[in-house]
């Protein structure tokens, strides 16, 4: 077993280098050249991101206002009932009934 | 050319200077990228991705170091970090994309054989290769460090910001877990 572990271990033993690759100068050149060209920075109100976020938002703001205009009817209802109710015992509550006065 | 020269050409922008520096280093950039990504077209990519950031932080190189440290730091890094991402990508299922409909690997990593290993040993070369790649990265680092690139611990040290003593440690380590790899293998 030790033999095995020993030839393994030590198989790197007299490795020679590895010769870079043909024309990896010239290639590296080309690569650097690409790499400095400006590529053209896409306009970001166009980019998938901001798109797709702002259908969202927009979809939520839909959805909201469905809600929304399912559920006014029974609050006016609600707010008409209580309105005059109220307002008639506000009035009642601090002797403010000055219309009886003038009759 | 001296490395004075060389740096003060970098620094000017020669273009002379630049094809000094590759021609002198290429062999080294690229046979530490080979050891550590075991793979050839990936360790040309970062060899190529090493000249182009020497080239453009040439001017941050505060010459506390040897410039050969510098570039094989600058490779290390690239390298792991290079393997840090295929690991990552791994792990969040890209590799399903290679699948086919019966779930077999469309794309199975091939063994690897170092260019400059001699032919008898070629199959447990094959072997350590593959030991080495189970390593936790410092410990892989610097045994290719060591055995590939035949460094001293000293500039092993300098390359992984730690002291000498600790790349002794990472190398004893690193040939324990090996031993341990191996005497798992099937016989």
């Amino acid at each position: 077993m030790n033999n095995k572990e020993d030839k393994i271990l030590n198989s790197l033993a007299g490795l020679q280098k590895a010769a870079a690759p043909d024309f990896f100068y010239t290639r590296l050149l080309g690569r650097m050249q690409n790499e400095s060209v400006p590529q053209q920075k896409q306009f970001f109100l166009l980019s998938p991101v901001f798109v797709g976020a702002v259908l969202f938002l927009v979809l939520i703001l839909n959805v909201f206002s469905i809600v929304q205009l399912n559920k006014t009817p029974e609050q006016k209802v609600t707010v008409h009932s209580a309105g005059p109710a109220s307002l008639q015992s506000f009035a009642d509550a601090y002797n403010m009934n000055t219309a009886l006065v003038y009759e | 050319m001296t490395e004075q020269e060389l740096l003060y050409g970098l620094r000017n922008g020669e273009e002379l200077a630049f094809k000094e520096l590759v021609h002198q280093f290429q062999l080294s950039v690229f046979n530490t990228s080979l050891g550590l990504l075991q793979h050839s077209a990936d360790a040309e990519d970062i060899a190529q991705e090493v000249f182009i950031q020497v080239y453009r932080s040439i001017k941050k190189f505060k010459e506390e170091a040897k410039l050969s440290t510098w570039i094989y730091k600058i490779t290390v890094t690239k390298c792991l970090n290079h393997l840090r991402s295929k690991k990552r990508k791994k792990r969040f299922g890209f590799i399903s994309s290679l699948f086919g409909n019966d779930n077999t690997p469309l794309y199975e990593p091939e063994e690897f054989n170092h260019p400059g290993i001699q032919l008898d040993k070629k199959e447990e070369a094959a072997i350590l290769f593959k030991l080495v790649d189970q390593l936790p990265e410092n410990q892989r680092t610097a045994f290719i460090l060591n055995k590939v690139e035949e460094l001293s611990y000293r500039e092993i040290a300098a390359i992984l910001n730690t002291s000498e003593p600790a790349v002794d440690a990472l190398l004893q380590r690193a040939k324990q877990n090996l031993r341990k790899k191996i005497n798992e293998l099937p016989p």
